[in-house]
């Protein structure tokens, strides 16, 4: 189970993810992503990680495809408040840098 | 060693089994009072073993995967098995950031993530016929 609310802070969207990130939501969450930065005014992305419980390596693929696309209109990604087993994660990733 | 406790379930390989599969390790693991941490790890390396057998052991249709466990005294192993398409060139899939699946946003980095989290893995797999992970875990 996954759930993704909006905001927005300056030239930033902020995605807040609630719950589970796998292969199977990682599918459904960029799409929403994808398509609310299309629609915003924005630049910049900010994946608020503070309730994502669990993740796996798609979260990882999650995180590189919005970065791809932020980079693309030359902006930029960070992550804020992954938990310990996530961080773990980013570090095996070497993306521990992209933690605010 | 003689076993404290087995398992063994069998699924479809849908995407929305991820998640049940790793519930279903986590639950069996922790019979034996493990960490958290220790949980976290092993809900990690099934939910990519599953992962693999989803999409690269059965591309183009629904197959069955096959998941056992074992809690031994000291340790867990827990076997991950898909009677898919297999994998051509085990090397290849399991080095770092090798992906043959970009178009999802695949990373390669699952193989990876199981030999960190886990202490021991084991890949055997025959083209054609399917790929069993072999993985095991200190409680």
């Amino acid at each position: 189970m996954i759930d993704i609310k909006f905001n927005k802070e300056g030239n930033t969207l902020v995605v807040m993810i609630e719950g589970e990130i796998d292969h199977h939501t990682a599918m459904m969450a960029r799409e929403r992503i994808d398509s609310k930065f299309l629609m915003e005014p924005v630049k910049n992305m900010a994946l608020d990680l503070s309730r994502v419980n669990f993740m796996d390596s798609a979260g990882i693929g999650l995180i590189l495809g919005r970065k791809s696309r932020v980079s693309g209109v030359g902006g930029t990604l960070t992550i804020r408040k992954p938990k310990p087993a996530i961080r773990k994660l980013l570090k095996l990733s070497k993306m521990e840098s992209m933690v605010e | 060693m003689k076993p404290i406790n087995k398992m063994k379930i069998e699924f479809l390989s849908k995407s929305v089994n991820e998640s049940f599969a790793r519930v279903v390790a986590s639950s069996f693991a922790a019979q034996a009072d493990p960490s958290l941490d220790v949980l976290a790890d092993i809900r990690t390396a099934v939910s990519e073993a599953v992962t693999n057998a989803i999409i690269h052991g059965y591309p183009d249709k629904e197959g069955v995967i096959v998941m056992e466990g074992t809690l031994y005294p000291e340790y867990i192993e827990i076997i991950v098995q898909d009677f898919g398409i297999g994998i051509k060139d085990l090397e290849q899939a399991k080095t770092p950031l090798y992906t043959s699946r970009p178009d999802l946003e695949r990373t390669g980095m699952g193989f990876t993530v199981m030999e960190t989290f886990m202490d021991s893995l084991t890949v055997e797999s025959v083209p054609g016929k399917g790929t069993k992970i072999i993985m095991t875990k200190q409680l």
